[in-house]
């Protein structure tokens, strides 16, 4: 008992070792997990961070325009485990979570972090001309399109399907034996995932 | 003179209650932390209390189970009024990952009104004496409703 | 006339409204310095104010299986008896009623507060409640026999004539002619088992075992709300005062100035010393006892310290 004595009259007479937070700002430790802020300018809807989110916090609605697609993502924070999945699924890293960590409502609104953006229609050219222009210079393997979407370069490809794997939209199909790379166009989001993939360095974006 | 008083002190002496309904104790470890000698929030008025009927601030963690339902819709109603209902973490306010479990029957708004919700897995101790202050500042307008 | 003065002894001055204040102060001190010795900021001195207008505020429930009556009257029956006390108790010299057997008044004016607490949450009619009653009960007995052991030194001491005196009044006039009895060496051994059952009857923290927080719930309390319950606190606020100013008249007692409102004040200094010592300190050292500890502590260490100091004034 002695020693306990001896720690609370010295603690009566020391300074206290409370912080002085409410009054006093304090910042999160680096590489705190807290607000997640949506740059939404980035994204480019291909949904993987919906897919992996353990705790069902992010959804998206649409709505259908003149120009395009008018997307709304929302995370809504209290449903959110922090756990910077979907950060790190995100190819174009439009998702990051901040050290912000006052994440107080008294309402539900307030905890819902949401970013819209315009997906424009793709536009389709005339396949004809596209690949009479390409014809000449396919010597030095084939040029980027101009609307974003991947294209295949058939003389370094080893048909491995990961990029077929990995595409989030399954727009993707190749096939082994035939040695066949085919794009859907509809489905293509052009996020970029199979040309970060591709261990051959073989698709141009 | 004296309701002002009364006002004045139910804003600075809002005593906890806190439930665990089926929380994995990462938020409970977390309002413990916010009582320690670090945060303090004794110095705020902020007082575990032993019993709901004490109370003013009823602080659920954990998605609601369906074990555990009954008995946060009962003990939340044993608390005498003016109070105010916070919900720590995620899982009160929308179950989080244990969404669709068959033992689960949250979100807890869907038995009582939620006050203030703390966002965070778990969240700062910070970030909860942020809730707490602004759980009492409710309690001080919710006396001036009532009267 | 005389009746007025009389009022304004029940009502203002040793009487409700000062018992109030000062009870509420030596709480406020109390949790102050309890944080300061765990090393925390630790609440504003007001924090027992707040607390007690708040309750006052809040909505009272009555249970459903309560006895209504008992469950609303208990909690002024005992703060009607601790004012009453209050008003037996010397602060300073400044008595208000005095009589021939004054301790003897107070030890049983001060077992009705706790008995208000037994009846109180009896009638509440909750589980909780009855284990709180029926540790509320033993640790009334753990501190009853040493608190008359020490009343029995200090009375024997304080003896005029080779009759031992009950009147606190008289203790009080030896004390101005002999010095006060805390330096009377063979009074220490009372002093420190009187200093230990201050916190046992008021229920403060190692020896709390009738409203063990964290284990049932604050016992006989567990069901109460609002008022009532804002009238409980306040009770364990004055007895308090009450038993640190008791002892301050049975061991620092004729500390004179010949002004009586110093008097009066020093006398209040040593209240707050007291429950500092006494009650803060034990608090932060110590970890609750368990029931059938807190008897055997009660009935072999601080009666025997009591008892030893009645043998020695007996005596020698």
């Amino acid at each position: 008992m002695i020693p306990f004595l001896r720690e609370a009259v010295s603690g009566l007479f020391s300074k206290p070792s409370t912080e002085g937070y409410p009054f006093v700002p304090k910042e999160a430790p680096a590489g705190y997990r807290g607000r997640i802020v949506f740059h939404a300018d980035q994204c480019i809807s291909c949904g993987m961070c919906e897919r992996v989110c353990a705790g069902g916090a992010i959804s998206t609605t649409s709505v259908e325009t003149e120009e395009g697609q008018l997307i709304t993502r929302k995370f809504f924070l209290g449903s959110c485990t922090f756990c910077n999945t979907c950060a790190d699924f995100c190819v174009k890293h439009a998702i990051e979570l901040t050290q912000d960590y006052h994440m107080v409502a008294r309402c539900e609104d307030d905890l819902v972090v949401t970013g819209t953006y315009l997906k424009k229609k793709p536009v389709k050219k005339a396949p004809p001309a596209a690949c009479g222009q390409a014809e000449e210079p396919a010597a030095e393997g084939p040029k980027p399109r101009e609307d974003g979407l991947p294209v295949q370069d058939p003389a370094k490809c080893v048909y491995c399907t990961l990029c077929a794997k990995k595409c989030p939209a399954g727009a993707l199909t190749v096939d082994r034996a035939a040695k066949t790379w085919t794009l859907d166009e509809d489905k293509c989001i052009a996020c970029g995932t199979c040309h970060d993939v591709c261990p051959k360095k073989c698709i141009i974006m | 003179m004296f309701k002002k008083l009364i006002d004045n002190s139910a804003a600075k002496s809002p005593w906890l209650f806190h439930i665990n309904a089926g929380s994995c104790n990462g938020c409970d470890i977390e309002l413990v932390a916010v009582l320690t000698p670090r945060y303090d929030a004794e110095r705020l008025g902020f007082k575990l209390a032993g019993t709901p009927r004490h109370a003013d601030i009823v602080v659920v963690s954990g998605p609601i189970t369906a074990q555990s339902k009954d008995r946060v819709v009962r003990t939340i109603e044993q608390v005498p009024d003016p109070k105010v209902v916070v919900t720590l973490g995620s899982c009160p306010r929308s179950c989080n990952v244990f969404k669709g479990s068959y033992s689960v029957v949250g979100p807890l708004d869907k038995y009582v009104d939620i006050d203030v919700s703390i966002a965070g897995c778990a969240p700062k101790p910070e970030a909860i004496i942020d809730g707490l202050a602004l759980a009492t500042q409710i309690l001080k307008e919710k006396r001036g409703a009532k009267e | 006339m005389e009746i007025l003065i009389k009022a304004v002894y029940i009502l203002i001055f040793p009487g409700l409204l000062f018992a109030t204040v000062f009870g509420l102060w030596l709480a406020g001190i109390d949790r102050k310095l309890l944080a300061r010795m765990q090393k925390r900021v630790g609440p504003p001195v007001l924090q027992p104010t707040y607390d007690f207008f708040k309750l006052l505020g809040k909505e009272t429930i009555i249970p459903a299986n309560a006895a209504k009556v008992t469950f609303l009257a208990a909690p002024y029956v005992g703060l009607i008896s601790l004012v009453v006390t209050a008003l037996f108790i010397p602060i300073g010299g400044l008595q208000a009623f005095g009589g021939m057997a004054d301790t003897v008044v107070i030890l049983y004016l001060m077992a009705i507060p706790s008995l208000a607490i037994i009846f109180g949450g009896s009638a509440s009619g909750s589980p909780f409640a009855g284990v709180g009653v029926s540790r509320s009960m033993v640790s009334i007995m753990s501190y009853e026999l040493p608190l008359i052991l020490v009343l029995l030194a200090v009375g024997r001491a304080a003896a005029y004539g080779g009759y031992t005196t009950f009147s606190l009044e008289q203790i009080t006039v030896i004390q101005q002619l002999t010095g006060p009895f805390l330096l009377d060496w063979r009074l220490i051994p009372a002093a420190v088992a009187m200093l230990l059952v201050i916190p046992c009857e008021v229920g403060a923290h190692p020896f709390d075992v009738g409203e063990a927080e964290t284990e049932i719930c604050e016992g006989p309390l567990v069901e109460y709300s609002g008022a009532p319950l804002a009238v409980f606190k306040l009770s364990h606020c004055i007895k308090m005062f009450i038993m640190t100013a008791l002892f301050t008249a049975l061991f620092l007692g004729g500390v004179t100035t010949g002004m009586l409102w110093l008097d009066v004040i020093i006398a209040l200094v040593f209240c707050t010393i007291v429950t500092v010592v006494s009650m803060t300190l034990t608090h932060a050292v110590m970890a609750r006892f368990r029931v059938e500890q807190l008897f055997k502590f009660f009935w072999t260490v601080v009666s025997g310290l009591a008892l030893v100091s009645l043998i020695l004034v007996w005596y020698v």
